[in-house]
């Protein structure tokens, strides 16, 4: 398979209208079945925290050479149309033997985490090896303790993570996560439709912008970017900060201007031009890019918000040492050049960027799936909230969202 | 087929011409009708023979091909349905479901935003003797009940003429000869125009002033029913109303006002004005009632008329059936023929005959009616069995 | 049942002992085959329904665990913070029924009466949405109301609207979308009953001087209540309880009480006060619809 070759195909696959981010969030009827499980199971829960001995379950990882992995839609690469065949999947098998049960059943962070918790909680396996959630989740998810430490002698490659992504504030060590991909979440604007949109100020007041912007249902991202234009700091911040914040944006709901709060459906909007301005997350841009010149992606001056999905092994999991495995494995550059030019987020791993230069040599250069150390410094990353303040900052986003 | 009407000049619903066609189907065919103020008039036929499409399309409810209606003197054919002064009892009954029997018996009147509705349906109720029963709905009465309140809604609203299909097809048979005298009465009472339309001879009879037997979408006779009976016109009715002997003949004279015929070698006489034949060949009837049976040898045999003068016919017993207050007979003539004779049971020490007997029939000779052999009708008959006398039970009887 | 005995057993006397078992066992069955229902009944719904109710009374968090407290101010405040998103799912689901029985019912009326051999192919047509998935069919009205989309793209085209114009993002377009996904099963009950009705009921109308009109008022209209109130309870049921429609195609201002209920599950994880508001919701629809059929059943269907 030539290096052009695999690049191509995710661009034209991305004009199919979808990527990870794009997929529809779970907001099907699944989610409701879901709420009505978690409604059950949450009679009278348990608070302890699992002990150490509880959490770990045999390891068959050399009995039986499979690995669980569950992960979020459209987030790999596949060969062609054939939605089963996933090279870096296939060639990872080939090289150690072990069969990934691949599932894409990962579609929204607290959906998720509704799945899995009623298990985790009783302290039953999930029946999964390895999952993909967002930086905040994985923070609940530590904190709650469902997830087990990672076996850094089982993966080498670990240390190819970048820099910037050494330390988040959720796992100071990464000794239980490691990221799969990670993005921006900035500003995006349609030419088209409007001039320049440079911050949040503006689409927060801009009147030829009334009722034409939306921002993002992920808390984390809006408000960390409302944060920012304020002047304050998203890892660092008060309760007053944050209340200033929140009345910023519900002044611009109740006067029109923020037309409403999406997942991922914001990037038909876009392309469409229903919308003209919105919060976004870079990978999205990229690939509306491929279709359409006239949609840029925006850095405001005031800084943007960085954030990674992150790989994490549950409680229980039979076949731990094989998700490390196929960790380390996704931490060979060369495997994840591959996996980022399907992709288009931000690549974790250090030395990819030479490797693409094989694959694409136009995406290499995009500072967007492989920004420069400078770039990166000047990122920002939600503060890691407790469970009192998750509860009320969350409780608070709701409301001016709409829910 | 033009059949005269009654004569008159109250006439109620006239049909001239009228006509029904459902495809290359012919259901109603040039239909002449004309039926008097005040008459409870019968429409008689054999199922299929086009009374429902007759009545629904007076009622407005079928177009019809061709012809006219007119109700009193005023051409009704191009109005519709409720705008027709005319009311129909449905072969379903057709009760509004949703609706209690006060407001199933008020809704013509509500329509027609008439005034004093209660006290008129309590009227209505009266006289069918429903009263007390305003309240239930349609499914909480039972048939007969049913029946009076489709009676009833229709009544109330005077129409100039209330058309009743079969309404007493659905019946149990003591209920229906109760419900016919009711009718009945009913009718005599308010003094309406009855089109009743009814597949079962019997009924007609009992109730109707005129009949008119339909067949195949045409009017085969008009009349009282004592006539009808009595004098059918057509092999059609001879056998549809009651039971017929029916018996090819040849004319061989005439003598003053009597016909002189033969019947394969016997000799038989009637009274001239009793044939509407036309040619020779005919066919002759007579009822079973009409004949009696003598043993032979206690009347003079042989082929001579006797001398009462009666007619006579001789045979051989082949079936005899009793009944209770008759016993029907089945006797064969030696030329094939065979005849059916009821006979009363009046005298309990007459010996009654039984099968292989010798016997001799005779009547009246008035009580014979002829007419023309060749038809249309008597054609599919003829063939259908060789033997020349073609003994027939009526249908629906 | 001594006479049963009898003949079975030809005996000419008749002892009480053995007739004993049979009509017993007899009693028992009816109760033995709704035993299934029962069990699926109490499975399915009791059981949920009471842990439904104990969680609302519950306090706690997701980090320490939730104890029962009889806690009736989870109702209180859950109700009292989300009150205009209860009305708001009640109104938009009422506007929504009202608008599916205008459009369901000529349409009803015209496949019941008026289709002739087009009967079966107009009934799959109104299916047809169904069978593909409600996310899909609903984002596909952002396609057709979207600010440049097919309607309003041409109408901005030919200066008709202003340019600033539109449809999505507004109550309209919630109605709207609740209309719409829901509009079979309005549709279906619908035709359900106007096809049952007798039409020598009509010709019986008809012929005791009903317009076309006035039949349609006192006969026909009244024999398909059943339909409209069956076809409004499921549209009204499932509407005020929609949370998709109002996130694909409206705003934040016309949340939804299903969206609440959502988002206090997953995402604030406040179980107590999203059980409070989902058992709130459960009995204030079948309040509703209690009185609703009370009425409908008193002084329409008589
Ligand atoms: N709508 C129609 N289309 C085609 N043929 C019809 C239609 N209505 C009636 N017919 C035919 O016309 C003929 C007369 O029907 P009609 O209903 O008048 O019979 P009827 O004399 O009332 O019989 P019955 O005693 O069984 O009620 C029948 O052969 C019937 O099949
Ligand atoms: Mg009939």
């Amino acid at each position: 398979m030539t290096a052009s070759h695999d690049a191509r195909i995710p661009a034209a696959l991305s004009r199919a209208g979808l990527s990870r981010r794009r997929f529809l969030r779970g907001v099907g009827y699944g989610g409701v079945a879901l709420t009505g499980g978690s409604l059950l199971a949450a009679c009278g829960t348990d608070p302890a925290k699992p002990r150490p001995e509880e959490q770990v379950a045999p390891d068959r990882s050399q009995q039986e050479k499979v690995v669980n992995f569950s992960n979020w839609p459209l987030y790999i690469d596949v060969a062609g149309k054939n939605e089963g065949k996933r090279p870096t999947l296939d060639a990872f098998t080939k090289q150690t033997g072990i069969e990934v049960n691949y599932t894409e059943d990962v579609n929204d962070n607290d959906e998720f985490f509704g799945k899995v918790r009623p298990q985790l909680q009783a302290g039953q396996p999930t029946g999964r090896d390895l999952f993909v959630v967002t930086d905040w989740m994985a923070a609940r998810m530590i904190r709650l303790g469902f997830v087990q430490q990672l076996d850094k002698a089982n993966m080498p490659n670990a240390g190819n993570l970048r820099a910037a992504l050494e330390s988040p504030p959720f796992d100071p060590d990464r000794s239980f996560t490691m990221p799969w991909q990670s993005g921006f979440a900035g500003l995006a604007y349609n030419a088209k439709v409007t001039g320049e949109v440079s911050s949040v100020e503006e689409l927060l007041t801009r009147p030829d912008l009334k009722g034409k912007v939306t921002m993002l249902t992920e808390m984390r991202d809006t408000m960390g970017l409302t944060l920012l234009d304020m002047g304050k700091d998203p890892s660092d911040f008060t309760a007053d900060d944050y209340a200033a914040a929140i009345d910023r944006v519900q002044k611009a709901v109740d006067s029109g201007q923020i037309r409403t709060f999406t997942g991922n459906e914001y990037a038909q909007d876009l392309a469409k031009g229903n919308i003209g301005a919105c919060v976004a997350w870079s990978g999205d841009v990229i690939q509306l890019q491929f279709e359409d010149k006239n949609i840029k992606f925006v850095t405001p001056d005031a800084g943007v918000m960085l954030w990674s999905d992150n790989m994490m092994v549950p409680n229980k999991a039979a076949h731990k040492a094989n998700a490390e495995t196929l960790m380390n494995y996704y931490y060979d550059p060369a495997v994840a050049a591959e996996l980022a030019a399907w992709v288009n987020y931000i690549c974790p791993v250090d030395g990819a960027q030479e490797e693409m230069q094989e694959i694409d040599p136009e995406l290499a250069d995009n500072p967007l799936i492989f920004p420069d150390q400078a770039t990166l410094d000047a990122t920002h990353v939600f503060k890691d909230l407790s469970a009192e303040e998750e509860r009320n900052y969350t409780q608070a986003f709701q409301r001016v969202i709409g829910a | 087929m033009n059949v005269a009407g009654v004569p008159g000049a109250g006439a109620a619903l006239r049909l001239d011409g009228l006509t029904k066609r459902f495809g290359d189907f012919l259901a109603v065919d040039d239909l002449h009708l004309d039926i008097p103020e005040g008459s409870f008039f019968a429409l008689l036929g054999p199922s299929g023979c086009g009374k429902t499409t007759t009545l629904r399309m007076v009622a407005g409810l079928e177009e019809p091909t061709s012809g006219r209606i007119i109700l009193g003197d005023e051409d009704v054919t191009d109005r519709r349905p409720y705008k027709r002064p005319v009311n129909t009892v449905f072969q379903s009954y057709a009760l509004f479901p949703h609706l209690d029997i006060q407001e199933n018996v008020a809704f013509g009147l509500r329509r027609r935003g008439q005034k004093d509705i209660p006290r008129q349906v309590q009227e209505t109720l009266d006289l069918v003797q429903l009263a007390g029963y305003e309240r239930r709905r349609p499914s909480q009465l039972s048939g007969g009940q049913q029946q009076r309140v489709a009676l009833a809604r229709a009544l109330i609203n005077h129409p100039r003429v209330l058309l009743l299909d079969e309404p007493l097809g659905a019946l149990d048979l003591k209920l229906r000869r109760q419900m016919q005298l009711e009718l009945k009465r009913i009718q005599l009472e308010v003094g309406l125009t009855f089109v009743h339309v009814t597949h079962d001879q019997e009924e007609a009879m009992t109730m109707a002033d005129t009949i008119a037997v339909m067949n195949a979408g045409r009017v085969e006779q008009l009349g009282d029913p004592a006539s009808l009976y009595e004098f059918p016109a057509t092999v059609f009715v001879a056998n549809f109303l009651g039971q017929s002997n029916l018996v090819h003949a040849r004319v061989t004279g005439r003598s003053g006002d009597t016909l002189l015929l033969d019947v394969a070698g016997q000799r038989l006489a009637m009274p001239a004005d009793r044939s509407r034949a036309t040619a020779e060949s005919v066919l002759v009837g007579v009822r079973p009632e009409k004949i009696y049976l003598a043993l032979a040898g206690t009347r003079g045999s042989g082929n001579a008329r006797s001398a009462t003068g009666d007619n006579e016919l001789s045979g051989v017993v082949t079936d005899a059936s009793f009944t209770g207050t008759s016993t029907q007979y089945l006797v064969r003539t030696p030329r094939g023929q065979e005849l059916v004779v009821f006979a009363q049971n009046t005298s309990a020490d007459r010996r009654s005959a039984t099968p292989g007997d010798n016997v001799v029939l005779h009547w009246d000779p008035a009580h014979t009616f002829a007419f023309d052999g060749s038809g249309k009708a008597e054609a599919e008959e003829a063939t259908a069995e060789e033997s020349a006398a073609v003994p027939r039970v009526g249908v629906g009887g | 049942m001594s006479t049963l005995t009898a003949v079975r057993g030809g005996a000419p006397v008749e002892t009480p002992e053995p007739s004993e078992p049979t009509p017993r066992r007899r009693r028992w069955v009816p109760y033995a085959l709704l035993l299934p229902g029962l069990v699926w009944l109490a499975v399915f719904f009791l059981a949920p329904m009471a842990t439904l109710f104990s969680t609302s009374l519950q306090v706690g968090s997701i980090d320490e665990g939730y104890r029962p407290a009889f806690r009736i101010a989870n109702y209180t405040e859950a109700l009292s913070a989300f009150s205009e998103q209860f009305f708001r799912s009640f109104g938009y689901a009422a506007m929504a029924t009202v608008l599916a029985l205008l459009v369901s019912y000529p349409l009803a009326y015209a496949i019941a009466f008026k289709a002739g051999r087009w009967k079966n192919v107009l009934l799959v047509l109104v299916i047809a949405p169904f069978f593909t998935s409600f996310l899909v069919r609903t984002l596909a009205w952002t396609a057709i109301l979207g600010d440049q989309g097919l309607l309003l793209g041409q109408l901005k085209d030919i200066g008709l609207v202003s340019p600033d114009f539109r449809l999505l993002a507004r109550p309209f377009a919630v109605v709207l979308g609740l209309t719409y996904n829901f509009l079979p099963f309005m549709t279906l009950p619908l035709y359900a009953s106007l096809e049952r009705i007798d039409r020598r009921l009509l010709e019986a109308a008809d012929d005791l001087y009903s317009s076309a009109f006035t039949t349609f008022r006192k006969v026909t209209f009244p024999l398909s209540l059943p339909g409209v109130v069956a076809g409004t309870l499921l549209t009204f049921i499932p509407a005020a309880g929609d949370y998709i429609n109002q996130r694909l195609l409206g705003t934040p201002r016309q949340s939804m009480i299903g969206t609440v209920i959502d988002s206090q599950f997953l995402r604030v994880l406040d179980y107590p006060s999203a059980a409070a508001l989902s058992f709130t919701l459960m009995v204030s629809i079948v309040v509703l619809v209690w009185f609703y059929v009370r009425r409908a059943g008193t002084e329409e269907l008589v």
